[in-house]
């Protein structure tokens, strides 16, 4: 008998469909609202899709399917997995605050950043000491980005008549 | 010195209690204890994994002024591993099977083994592996520029084994926990469900408890 101790399930097994769910409504009000979300502390920042996306499996017998270059987001095979009600499992996105922009492919389900490019360095960087203040500061305003608008996500996905009001619009829009 | 990566992957941990301020000599005394040994020189295979600078390779000094990177503190894990080549292995026993006629017996291959490692061990170099890892300290925050499985559990058993405070991955649940949600929303989030939008033989995405007559209107 094995007396190894049991793992407690992580939060990505548990609740990895939350971050899923996230990137399929970012993309959700990128097209219906323009992709502008205004986060606390007078914070303003643009999302917009990019050229990867990978759609979730819908159960464990099934495959993930992934859509690369050029426009995935308006293809026919992108419709009908929304029609399908599939969620985005991985989804490249570009942030802009300010003059300053990101890219970067976040996988849902566990948060990863893969593929991350930060804004060009600072003009007024003059030493490799000024690049890393810089970058440093880049690195923690794109984790700080990403969790102000999974924040907003949640905020609204996690009222109880969510199904029957907000959830009910993407919906509409899913089967567009 | 060289600069903090401007691209490339990265994993986001959090931690709770408290850990010496980065500028305090205990900071640099806790990634002293657990700075990187080198096995340029063992005999066997081996891992090591340990604290170093971005200004030192070696894992000897762990001043403040080389890990300061204006808002957070720049780590940098090295992971030396030495391993007998495959392939060396490999093309010994045929060597070794075709003098001898036919295949090695199990205490044969182990002993060949053996032997091998004995002799090229010392003679092979480890492969070398450097991760840096930016910690904002203020914020409670770490971020690991590397996303892979084994090196992320390097990361924080090392942090671990240093700081006594275990490092708990950004996922989807641990960010809603710290979002500063009420115990309402708290609750919902512990308690949340995915939203099952597909429905087999029905042409609507809706989710499956909305309501009907919301559906009728939109498929009309």
């Amino acid at each position: 008998m094995s007396t190894e101790p049991k793992r407690a399930p992580s939060g990505a097994e548990t609740h990895g469909f939350l971050g899923e769910e996230f990137l399929t409504w970012l993309w959700f009000r990128w097209e219906t609202e323009g992709g502008e979300f205004h986060l606390p502390g007078g914070r303003v920042v643009g999302i917009a899709l990019d050229d990867f996306l990978t759609f979730a499996a819908p159960s464990d017998d099934e495959t993930e399917q992934t859509l690369r270059h050029g426009l995935p987001t308006r293809t026919e095979e992108a419709r009908t997995a929304l029609r399908q009600g599939r969620r985005l499992r991985r989804a490249r996105l570009i942030l802009a605050e300010g003059p300053r922009q990101w890219t970067v492919t976040i996988d849902g389900a566990t948060m990863r950043l893969s593929g991350a490019k930060l804004p060009e360095d600072a003009e007024e960087c003059e030493s490799d000491g000024d690049r890393s203040a810089d970058r440093a500061a880049n690195w923690l305003a794109l984790h700080e980005l990403l969790h102000a608008l999974y924040a907003s996500f949640l905020k609204a996905r996690l009222v109880s008549e969510y199904r029957k009001t907000a959830g009910e619009k993407q919906a509409q829009w899913m089967q567009q | 010195m060289p600069s903090i990566r401007r691209s490339g992957g990265a994993v986001y941990f959090f931690w709770d209690g408290k850990l010496p301020n980065p500028g305090d000599e205990a900071f640099a005394a806790a990634l002293h204890k657990r700075r990187f040994r080198t096995i340029e020189s063992a005999a066997s295979e081996e891992i090591s994994a340990g604290w170093i600078t971005p200004l030192d390779p070696t894992g000897d000094s762990f001043t403040a002024e080389d890990m300061d990177a204006g808002n957070c503190t720049w780590l940098r894990i090295r992971i030396d591993k030495k391993q007998l080549p495959r392939r060396w292995l490999q093309l010994h026993r045929d060597v070794a099977e075709k003098a001898k006629g036919k295949k090695l017996s199990a205490k044969e291959r182990r002993e060949l083994k053996d032997d091998l490692m004995d002799k090229l061990l010392p003679r092979i170099l480890p492969t070398i592996n450097m991760v840096d890892a930016l910690l904002y300290h203020e914020r409670k925050t770490v971020v690991l520029l590397n996303t892979s499985k084994a090196v992320g559990e390097t990361f924080q058993k090392l942090f671990f084994e240093s700081f006594q405070l275990p490092l708990e991955s950004a996922d989807p649940l641990t960010i809603g926990r710290r979002a500063g949600f009420d115990a309402d929303t708290q609750r919902s989030l512990e308690r949340a469900e995915p939203i099952r939008w597909f429905r087999e033989n029905a042409k609507s995405a809706r989710p499956v408890d909305a309501p009907v007559s919301v559906v009728e209107e939109a498929s009309a």
